[in-house]
């Protein structure tokens, strides 16, 4: 016991000067945080609209000051060419052409109108849907206003998303995951194979050193440098992105080391399976880089095409997040996420046995 | 003398290939008894089945007393061991890496005594892997040393030094011997298992095929009428490389 500590504590000492690993457990995880945190994916944003007021007349002017009150428009005015080019290069979602026609009066029955002329970016379909229904909107109230009649039923809407979830929020428990598996992975195959092919282990073999204590020591370093991890990101998360983990610090950390547990046995098997550390990062990328987007990491697992995601739904890294996600954003409690959890004891078993199966101290 | 290490009929074969065919023979207490002989010749493996790292097919490993094949763990605790092809864990400086050692084996060291012993005490705060070759042999051989082991296995100790680093190695190897500690090394340099082996075991094939002290040998064979055609020389290249650069060792 004494034994298997003092040589964690080696192992952490010579594990914080190694600069690239350093760095990839925590400027990387930090990296991804930051960049994704602060693009704001999942927001709705502002429609942009370009109006090219061909009229300019006192009636042209009125409408065009009614639709700068409102706060989901952001408007510039430019002329019709420009800015179809700039909606072509989708730096704008819609154009509006007020035509040199244009008036507000009521009109009599078989008089024609001045006509309003829309154009969409297609590739923006619910900013310019909700764009061209806030015009709508307008239009309608200037005609009640000008045939001085009400309109006949009113619209109440109101919102009924509970929690307002922003895209951080939904984000965080995804990076806490994914970091976590790629540290558990990367980790310990890199250096436990080059351990392996430069003669390290072998030579810690022909000590009376338990096989077991060297990977107690191991694991721990692993698990202590994860529970560094993800403190830290969850301390950007709170103070920098004002994230709140509805259901505590606590079962975030346990549920992540728990995964990590769960990686780590992938890690040694890979270690044991391997033959070169040239091998690695291919294998390894085969296994995370499907579960780094089908997973729920930066975007909902359902993204992924629904034929696979029976498949998808039951990636290790699926359940981690799912259960990370729910605790953070939902406030779930550990038997809340029970599920999720046996999940990932079903694949620890797994990667235990695979571990075991290819990490042989005998064949060092 | 009593043995210290005694093989008897010892066997290991690797699918079709049997690398060693029954050998036998004794490592006296306080010698320096040399394995030769070319590569493949199984020295590597009879090394490794004696340090308690492989397995043996057929016949018996004793050291200091311990079955190595029913006891491996116990008998590695008395002995020291330089691996052929070994290297130590990155990012430890020479003195934690001897610490390391001493933790693997459950003892207490004083690591800076044994640095020194091997002339590597201004390295201590030095990452190991920055050391030079043969300062990486030296911290080996502290590394062997640091449970006091009855036998020390050195495997190929000398292959890629310099002339300067392979006499200084050479010293330190006399005087592990001269404190008392029974030296196993296997070469295919045969100058070093000239000056340095007591007694040396010559393997081809997976079989021994001679045993006795160098000079026993050599005389052996001048008896069966081997001349050769050398001109009777004071000196050779090695000692003019040796004048003109010195004893000293060239390390940065």
């Amino acid at each position: 016991m004494r034994q298997a500590l003092l040589l964690t504590l080696m192992y952490f000492r010579a594990y914080l000067r190694d600069r690239t690993a350093m760095f990839f457990s925590l400027i990387v995880p930090l990296m991804l945080l930051l960049i994704f945190g602060s693009l704001n994916l999942g927001a709705f944003g502002k429609v942009s609209l370009a109006i090219d007021d061909q009229a300019n007349n006192a009636a042209s002017q009125q409408f065009v000051a009614a639709l700068e009150k409102i706060d989901t428009l952001t408007i510039t005015r430019d002329t019709a060419d420009a800015a179809l080019a700039k909606l072509k290069r989708t730096e704008l979602d819609m154009l509006l052409v007020v035509p040199k026609d244009f008036t507000i009066a009521p009109a009599r029955p078989g008089q024609t109108v001045p006509t309003l002329t829309i154009y969409g970016n297609a590739s923006r379909p619910q900013q310019t849907s909700v764009g061209e229904s806030i015009i709508n909107e307008v239009v309608t109230r200037l005609s009640y206003a000008v045939n001085q009649t009400a309109p006949i039923v009113n619209l109440k809407v109101e919102d009924v998303q509970g929690v307002r979830l922003r895209y951080v929020d939904f984000l965080v428990p995804g990076i806490l995951g994914v970091n976590v598996m790629q540290l558990a992975i990367f980790s310990v195959a890199f250096a436990l194979v080059v351990d392996k092919k430069r003669g390290v282990l072998r030579r810690l073999m022909a000590t009376p050193l338990k096989p077991s204590v060297f990977l107690a020591s191991q694991v721990i370093t692993r698990l202590i440098m994860a529970t560094v991890q993800v403190l830290i990101m969850l301390a950007v998360a709170v103070f920098l992105f004002d994230v709140h983990p509805l259901g505590g610090i606590l079962p975030l950390l346990l549920v992540s080391l728990f995964g990590a547990v769960l990686f780590l046995t992938i890690g040694f098997a890979l270690a044991g399976w391997a033959e070169t550390e040239n091998q690695v990062p291919a294998i390894a990328q085969l296994i995370t880089l499907p579960q780094f987007f089908f997973s729920g990491v930066f975007f909902s697992k359902d993204a992924a095409p629904e034929v696979i995601r029976p498949v998808t739904n039951l990636l290790p890294l699926t359940f981690l997040n799912d259960a990370l996600r729910e605790i953070s954003v939902q406030g779930a409690s550990l038997w809340d996420v029970r599920a999720q959890l046996l999940g990932l004891l079903v694949w620890t078993v797994i990667g235990f046995a695979l571990a075991v199966r290819f990490f042989r101290f005998d064949r060092f | 003398m009593t043995p210290i290490v005694t093989v008897r009929d010892l066997r290991k074969r690797y699918g079709d290939i049997e690398a060693v065919r029954g050998i036998s023979f004794e490592v006296l207490q306080g010698e320096v008894f040399g394995l030769l002989g070319p590569n493949g010749a199984g020295k590597t493996t009879t090394v490794e089945i004696l340090e308690g790292l492989r397995k043996l097919d057929g016949g018996e490993a004793i050291v200091d007393g311990i079955d190595v094949t029913r006891e491996p763990q116990k008998a590695k605790e008395r002995v020291g061991v330089q691996l052929q092809q070994s290297a130590f864990p990155e990012n430890f400086t020479a003195k934690e890496t001897v610490e390391l050692f001493a933790l693997c084996y459950g003892v207490e060291v004083d690591a800076m005594a044994l640095l020194k012993q091997v002339d590597l005490a201004d390295r201590a705060g030095q990452k190991q892997e920055k050391l030079s070759g043969g300062q990486r042999q030296r911290l080996s051989i502290a590394t062997a040393l640091v449970n006091r082991p009855r036998v020390l296995f050195l495997d190929e100790p000398t292959t890629g030094l310099d002339p300067q680093a392979r006499r200084n190695l050479w010293e330190l190897v006399r005087e592990i011997r001269g404190a008392g500690t029974t030296v196993f090394l296997t070469t295919h340099y045969m100058d070093e298992a000239e000056v340095l082996c007591d007694r040396v075991a010559v393997m081809d094939h997976g079989q021994i095929i001679a045993m006795d002290p160098p000079r026993t040998l050599i005389t052996a064979l001048l008896g069966r009428g081997f001349t050769k055609p050398v001109i009777q020389q004071q000196a050779n290249l090695e000692d003019v490389f040796l004048d003109l650069t010195g004893h000293e060792l060239r390390e940065d």
